[in-house]
Formats: C-alpha cells, sequence, structure tokens
C-alpha cells in the first residue's frame, strides 16, 4: 500500500473528461468525416436534383417543400447511423473498447459520453446541411408553388425536426452497435429491423398495425421533417417523443448489457 | 500492491480460472507465469474489472479496481490483445485516454518519448509492426504515472533491443517502489527481471514464490559423478537426506550433499572418479517440471477418478 505517490493526484474522471476523450476519439479517425461528409454531400445533392428538376404543376405540387428539397435524406440517414454504429461496435471489432473501459472502469460514462458527443455532431451537421440545402433549392423553386423562405411558418422547425430525426434514429443504429458488439451485426439488424420491418408490417392489413406503425423510428422521423402535417402520420409532438422512446430503449439495453457483460 | 482472493472465473461448464489467492507486493518485478491457456490473461483481465469473477475478488492498493477515482494513475495496464482502434494515430489514442483523466499534452509527448515512438507518433497505429504495437501499448500504461503495473506479454513481438528495454524499464520501475507484475510463458525471460513468482497451471495456484526459492524446491542441486566403483559410494555416501539415482549410462545423479563431500569421501576410500560435476536445476527445468506435474494431474484424473 505504501507507493512511492505521495502527492495526491490532480487527475480525475469525471463525466466532463470523458466527454472530452469520446469528443476527441470521434474526431480523430478519417471514417467519421468521411461518413459525415457523405452524408451532407448526399442530401445537398439530392436537393440540387429536386430544385433543379422541379416542374411546376406536376405531380410533386402538394409536396411538403421541406420534405420535398430534403429526399435526400433517406440516403444521408443511412451514412449517419452506420457512423452511429461504429462509433460502438467500432471499438469492439477493434480491441480499443478494452483500453476504453480499463481507463474508466465505472463503464457507462463512457456510452452516455459517446452518445451525447456522437448526437451533437450529427445534430450539428445535419442541421447545416438542412439549412444550407434548403436555401440552395430555394433558389430554384423561387417562381414555383414550392417557393419557400427560413421565416415561413413551421420551415426552420422542419428543418430541425429532419436533422433530430436522423440524429435520433442514428443513436438507435449506436445503441444496437454497443448492444451487438459487431459493425456487421448491427449494420445488418439496423437495415432490417428498423429500415425493413415497419415496410413489411406495412403491408398487413390490420388498422390497429398501420397506426402503431406511425410511432415506429422511420415513420416517426419521417413525421419532424415536415413543416406541414403529413396526413396519416403521428403530429410533431408525438413523433418526437416515440423517437426519444426507441433511441432511449436502445441505448437503456445497451447500458444494461456493458453493466453486466464481460469487456 | 495486488492482492487476489480466491478469484474464480467459469465460463459455461470450464473453470478458466480456479481460487487463485495471491499477494504481489511494490518494489520488487513479480512474475506471472504459467503455459499457454492457464488463466493468465483472464486473470489480469480479472484484475482490471474487464472480466468479473464468477467467485472472489481482488483488490489493488487496498480498492477494487473499479473504484479509483483515478485508475490511470494507480494502475497501468498493457493487456496482450491489441486495444487499439488501427485507425488513430498514436498520438490521438493516447490523447483521447489522457482526456479522460485530464492529463496533459505535455504528459502524452512525454510517454511516446519514453517508449521510442516521437518518430511515429504521428503515424497511424494501421502501420505499426507488432513490437511498435507493443511500446505504444506500454507508452499507455505510464500515461498517469501508476504505483502499480500490470502487463500481459510485454516482451511478445520486441526486437532484442526492445527486449533489452522493457527489462530495464520494469526493473527501474519496481526500484522506484512500483507494484510490478508481468505476465510470461517464458521462464527464461522472467529469470532475467522478476524477484518473485506466481505460477498457474490450468488455472491453480502451483507456486507463489521466489526464484531461488524455485530452484530449491524443484530439487535443488545436484551433482552428476561417474566412478567403476559406482556401488560402493553409493553405500560410502548413503545418508539422511541424500538420494542418489543411476542414470542409464551407470552414473550417479547425487542429491542432498556437495561436490566437496562426494569428493572427500571418494578419495578417503580410494574410489576412483572419472567425472564429478555439480549440477543446477535450470529454472526452465523446474517451471516445466512444476506445470507438467499439473497437466498429468489433469490427465490422469479421469482415469483414477469415479465414471462420471
Amino acid at each position: 500500500m505504501t507507493t512511492t505517490a505521495t502527492a495526491p493526484s490532480p487527475y480525475r474522471v469525471t463525466p466532463r473528461h470523458v466527454l472530452r476523450s469520446e469528443w476527441h476519439k470521434l474526431r480523430s479517425l478519417r471514417s467519421t468525416w468521411i461518413t459525415l461528409l457523405s452524408a451532407a454531400a448526399l442530401v445537398l445533392g439530392v436537393g440540387l436534383i429536386m430544385g433543379t428538376t422541379y416542374t411546376p404543376g406536376g405531380g410533386d405540387a402538394d409536396i411538403d417543400t421541406v420534405v420535398l428539397v430534403l429526399y435526400g435524406t433517406v440516403l444521408g440517414q443511412l451514412c449517419v447511423s452506420v457512423l452511429g454504429i461504429l462509433v460502438t461496435a467500432g471499438e469492439y471489432s477493434t480491441g480499443m473498447i478494452r483500453a476504453s473501459l480499463t481507463v474508466v472502469p465505472r463503464r457507462l460514462p463512457v456510452l452516455w459520453a459517446k452518445a451525447a458527443v456522437f448526437a451533437a455532431t450529427a445534430f450539428l451537421t445535419m442541421y447545416a446541411t438542412a439549412l444550407v440545402t434548403f436555401l440552395a433549392a430555394q433558389l430554384f423553386l423561387h417562381d414555383t408553388e414550392q417557393a419557400a423562405a427560413l421565416t415561413d411558418p413551421g420551415i426552420l422547425g422542419a428543418l430541425a425536426g429532419n436533422a433530430a430525426g436522423i440524429t435520433l434514429l442514428s443513436l438507435i443504429a449506436l445503441g444496437l452497435g454497443a448492444t451487438l458488439r459487431s459493425v456487421p451485426g448491427a449494420v445488418g439488424a439496423y437495415f432490417g429491423g428498423i429500415l425493413i420491418l415497419p415496410e413489411v408490417l406495412g403491408m398487413l392489413p390490420y388498422d390497429a398495425v398501420d397506426s402503431a406503425l406511425k410511432y415506429f423510428p422511420t415513420q416517426a422521423a419521417g413525421a419532424l421533417g415536415s413543416a406541414t402535417p403529413i396526413p396519416g402520420a403521428a403530429g410533431t409532438v408525438p413523433a418526437l417523443l416515440a423517437l426519444c422512446l426507441w433511441a432511449a430503449a436502445s441505448l437503456g439495453a445497451a447500458a444494461v448489457l456493458l453493466r453486466r457483460r464481460d469487456a | 500492491m495486488i492482492r487476489a482472493y480466491e478469484l474464480t472465473k467459469r465460463y459455461g461448464g470450464a473453470t478458466v480460472v480456479h481460487g487463485l489467492d495471491f499477494t504481489v507486493r511494490p518494489g520488487t518485478v513479480t512474475g506471472f507465469l504459467g503455459p499457454n491457456g492457464a488463466g493468465k490473461s483472464t486473470t489480469m483481465r480479472m484484475l482490471l474489472g474487464l472480466d468479473a469473477p464468477t467467485s472472489g475478488r481482488s483488490t489493488i492498493g487496498g480498492r477494487a479496481y473499479a473504484t479509483h477515482p483515478a485508475p490511470l494513475t494507480e494502475v497501468g495496464a498493457l493487456l496482450e490483445a491489441r486495444s487499439v482502434h488501427p485507425g488513430r494515430t498514436a498520438f490521438h489514442h493516447l490523447m483521447a485516454l489522457a482526456h479522460t483523466h485530464g492529463i496533459p499534452r505535455s504528459r502524452v509527448e512525454h510517454v511516446l518519448d519514453l517508449a521510442g515512438l516521437t518518430a511515429a507518433a504521428h503515424k497511424r497505429v494501421k502501420g505499426f509492426s507488432l513490437g511498435m504495437g507493443q511500446r505504444l501499448g506500454i507508452a499507455a500504461a505510464l500515461l498517469g504515472d501508476p504505483a502499480t503495473l500490470i502487463l500481459d506479454e510485454p516482451v511478445n513481438g520486441l526486437d532484442p533491443e526492445g527486449v533489452l528495454w522493457i527489462r530495464t524499464l520494469l526493473t527501474s520501475l519496481a526500484a522506484e517502489g512500483r507494484t510490478v507484475l508481468v505476465s510470461s510463458h517464458l521462464m527464461s525471460e522472467m529469470a532475467l527481471t522478476a524477484d518473485h513468482l506466481v505460477i498457474i497451471g490450468r488455472g491453480r495456484l502451483l507456486a507463489d514464490t521466489t526464484v531461488a526459492e524455485l530452484i530449491r524446491t524443484a530439487g535443488g542441486a545436484s551433482v552428476k559423478v561417474v566412478t567403476p566403483q559406482a556401488d560402493t559410494l553409493r553405500t560410502l555416501l548413503a545418508g539422511p537426506g541424500v538420494r542418489i539415482t543411476t542414470g542409464p549410462a551407470g552414473e550417479l545423479t547425487v542429491h542432498g550433499t556437495d561436490a566437496a563431500h562426494i569428493g572427500r569421501t571418494a578419495a578417503a576410500h580410494a574410489v576412483p572418479l572419472a567425472e564429478l560435476t555439480p549440477q543446477t536445476v535450470s529454472l526452465e527445468q523446474a517451471f516445466m517440471d512444476l506445470t507438467q506435474e499439473s497437466v498429468e494431474y489433469r490427465t490422469t484424473a479421469p482415469l483414477t477418478g469415479a465414471p462420471a
């Protein structure tokens, strides 16, 4: 018990320190920037295509403006979700998790810090992307029925809702990555369980299924990114609440397993 | 100071670590030895809280590892399996670990220098050789200037210069009063660095001893004697504590007495000696004997035991 260390150490594991560590981890990997830039480029690219090819009075006339210009969200969201999976499952596939849990043996702060840092980064990136895409697409839409300004009612909220939807969906992916501890496993579960399964269930001829489905992650995220209410979809607040619950469930399962399992 | 109390780890039906009880004291290098698969890595992972023991517990510096407010300053660990993201540079890897404790950049640069990695600090770990990976692991272990070091097979993959560096480093860390636990499956390596030995086989403690003590209990020194009058000499040397065996070529191996006594006895009775050679059991041999027994004990047990 008698060691050379006599002066009390100024170093300590604190939530703020763990956040800083996770931010450093996130920004020091190329895959972070590749996935985020791909997401932004896809959303912006599809937005520009929607803007330049828009035919006034065509079949898209009654689509919500924000939904229309952010059509690329479907693709961009995949990139961000993959990053969410890499943040957690990537540590298991490389063995980094052993170093992470050895320096923070209480474990849970690592998961919370990962989720927080990732969510903030994903939200800010996708919100900025949504704003730029909206403004760029509007350059081509100004004299159509899809013309809108940022200051129009519901527009800023829908752009933020779009980014929040992507972020919360990707947090589900992050939780799956921590639960399954394998990048391919989590990607498979995410695509199959979160993206495809609701589509399959939607084909069932039961009304109850349809009313439940609007609270499923992808549908709820879609409802968040519209400036005008989508017929048959959940309202903004219930959709946000549902999506938060899905993300909380995924992270909660990951937390329980992180405490219990050997690393 | 590291203490293990009845540490046990079971995976399904297999008991990997079985009631391990040992103490690792500060100021010396303690070698943690055992054949491959003996449970060394599992034990170290339990000490570090990565694996939960099935039963038993362990403390480092008087408390469970996970309860230390600043674990990096208490224990520095090098785990056998690489624990680094290959896409990160050495510097960023260490900096990310350092941030969790608020350890400054200057300390990160210092340990990179200590490990001889300054030139490679901004290269991605992907391109590192096994030896460079080990150096990075050691740098990470030293990050918090810890009072205890737990190193799993640190010389693995190192070139001779690296091996020498580790030996010198371990000895000087122990000399500073730190607790140093180093695992290896190579007795020859431990003989050069360790003072104390904790030896396990098949998850059980085989010996908790010093290097000198191990040699003594493993049969100690013996003397090889070759003489045309072997039977005469046998009778002359017989006495309490003396054990004599005859080899295939008729040579005698004498335990329990020394070469000088045998030489004097032979001269006094005019027994001609063709050879008189003191023999020391090598640590390697002592280790093999010890672990061999545990292996044999295990393999014969089902034959003698009652059928399940």
